[in-house]
């Protein structure tokens, strides 16, 4: 394959800031093409690391959904509603379901899965004011250490935007998808 | 099932701009940034608002610095009252979008405008198209003023994020900045014409949940991508709503990139009032405080609105108004003010060029790496709670 995705971006990004910005004499113009420009350079930074990106969520959701599943299923008090979620869910894993090889699968297969699941876990989040005290606190116990993991996930994702003042102290994307040179599976 | 308008009821003017966002969603037309007819109609609009048909427009071009409204200077040349010598007056045409980044009533914006001044420094309004009869989108024409709102720094981000104000700008406008904002605080709004603002209740959660409401409803209907982090800021937010005593005008953007200073260091300009409600006044504090604003020292130490450290904000800000600062409230409204950000930037901004309703494609995208930043600072708040 070629040339490069990478290649095309960083001749788009020189083109744009070394022949188009000189020659742009209004500043609206100056100002959007800049941002044209920073745009390419960030995506020089990630477009490689998309696809593993949205495999690693997808792993980790299934895991973590798995477990909320359980936690509704083993509640006699939950309401109809997070039953009703609960079982679309496991509707859901049978169209993907976790112990297949889902990276065989096309990136817009998993990146709609991804979403699937996302909604299904803001609809449970949006009962707890409904759960029984006990069910709550075992559900927030279960996602504080997946909403640390999607802090820290993101932040890496864009701190090459430029708008992070602790950029300097936050890993890079690399560094949270992989170890030891392959995808860090759960 | 509800409906999202009725899950999550807003004040009525509000409403009337959800509903028309919704109604401009399914028309399958670009915003297109082509706008050689604007001068045609722009004047067209003018003569029927002054009842002069002699006048004329000259230098009408588009204003950069911007993310939520089409802005554009002009000069506006016609006979004055008292005399047939003709008069030169540079004005400002601040215009809605096909969609924007964050969906405002500008009659609000307008009578916002109207309330303030002699109270605060603001720019002078003259005409209004509420409903875009003449210029095809709902427009302000207003007076423009000369200043720097914006001081040259490698730093420079986008739409006042982060900047960067030598020590001596600080020092001059840091006072005039905390000043303003408790004004604004005290203004008598009841003495106003703000008839497109609903008033809370006194002693009530009314003017939060209108609040929140609003924020709400503007993530689900705009937000491309579901967040499980949003979803339980906003479980929080509605069960730690505090009771607000004594509704005051919050400005609703108060911060670094929405003042104008002078070449003698006076603020002579508050901009961006389209946000504005009656609520809290822990609102604005928090808002002006948030650390994503404000680009720290050169130490690195955070400041508020780029210009004083966060403590003396406070303090000044607690001498100024006489309104003390609860840091439990303070906390609410930090955290309310990241969940505010992150809709605007990680939702509606993502949406507007999804739908290619913007005249600031780029930019909307590029801007999501803000949202990010916020939804990470509200998970860090919440597991403070």
């Amino acid at each position: 394959m070629g040339p490069e995705i990478s290649q095309f971006l960083s001749g788009m990004k020189k083109t744009v800031e070394q022949v188009v910005i000189p020659n742009l004499t209004d500043r609206f113009a100056q100002e959007q093409a800049g941002i044209v420009a920073a745009t390419l350079g960030y995506l020089e930074t990630i477009h490689d690391k998309v696809f593993h990106y949205e495999l690693l969520e997808n792993q980790l959701y299934k895991q973590l959904l798995a477990s909320v599943i359980t936690l509704i299923e083993n509640d006699s008090s939950s309401s109809q509603k997070l039953n009703t979620t609960a079982e679309s869910l496991k509707q859901h894993f049978k169209h993907d379901p976790s112990d297949e090889n889902t990276a065989l699968r096309a990136y817009p297969f998993i990146r709609a899965s991804n979403e699937v699941m996302k909604e299904s876990l803001c609809d449970i989040i949006q009962e707890q004011p409904e759960m029984p005290k006990a069910l709550r606190d075992q559900f927030e116990t279960l996602i504080k250490p997946f909403f640390k993991d999607i802090e820290l996930r993101e932040r890496a994702w864009v701190k090459g935007l430029g708008f992070d003042s602790e950029a300097d102290q936050l890993p890079d994307i690399d560094e949270l998808l992989y170890r030891d040179g392959k995808l860090a599976l759960p | 099932m509800l409906s999202l308008q009725q899950r999550f009821p807003v004040e009525s003017a509000i409403n009337e701009i959800f509903i028309r966002k919704l109604r401009n969603r399914h028309v399958k037309v670009e915003h297109s940034m082509n706008f050689e007819n604007l001068h045609e109609t722009l004047t067209q609009f003018i003569k029927v608002q002054t009842g002069q048909s002699e006048l004329f427009i000259e230098n009408l071009q588009r204003l950069s610095g911007g993310a939520s409204k089409e802005q554009f200077t002009f000069d506006l040349i016609r006979k004055s009252y008292n005399s047939d010598a003709p008069t030169t007056q540079r004005l400002m045409l601040r215009m809605d979008p096909t969609e924007s980044v964050v969906e405002t009533h500008r009659l609000r914006e307008w009578q916002m405008l109207r309330a303030m001044q002699g109270e605060v420094p603001v720019p002078e309004v003259f005409w209004l198209d509420l409903e875009g009869e003449y210029l095809g989108q709902p427009a302000i024409v207003a007076g423009f003023l000369e200043g720097t709102v914006r001081p040259e720094s490698k730093e420079d981000k986008m739409s006042g994020i982060g900047m960067y104000f030598e020590p001596y700008l600080r020092e001059n406008l840091k006072g005039q900045f905390v000043e303003i904002l408790a004004k604004i605080h005290r203004v008598n709004w009841r003495e106003k014409d703000l008839s497109a603002f609903d008033v809370p209740q006194s002693n009530s959660t009314q003017a939060n949940e209108w609040a929140l409401n609003q924020l709400e409803r503007a993530w689900q209907e705009d937000t491309t991508h579901a967040h499980p982090i949003m979803e339980q800021a906003a479980v929080w937010l509605r069960e730690n709503m505090p009771v607000v005593e004594n509704p005051v005008i919050i400005h609703g953007d108060y911060r670094s990139g929405n003042f104008m200073y002078d070449n003698n260091l006076n603020i002579n300009a508050i901009f961006d009032w389209e946000l504005a409600y009656l609520g809290d006044y822990h609102d604005d504090v928090a808002w002006a405080s948030l650390s994503i604003f404000g680009g720290p020292d050169e130490q690195g130490n955070p400041l508020a609105g780029s210009l004083l450290p966060i403590e003396e904000f406070l303090e000044r800000y607690e001498a100024a108004s006489g309104f003390p600062v609860d840091r439990k409230r303070l906390f609410y409204y930090q955290l309310f003010s990241y969940y505010k950000m992150a809709v605007f930037t990680a939702a509606t901004s993502l949406r507007v060029v999804y739908s290619k309703k913007t005249h600031l494609d780029a930019m909307m995208n590029f801007a999501s790496g803000i949202g990010y930043i916020c939804i990470s600072e509200l998970n860090r708040m919440l597991e403070q709670t």
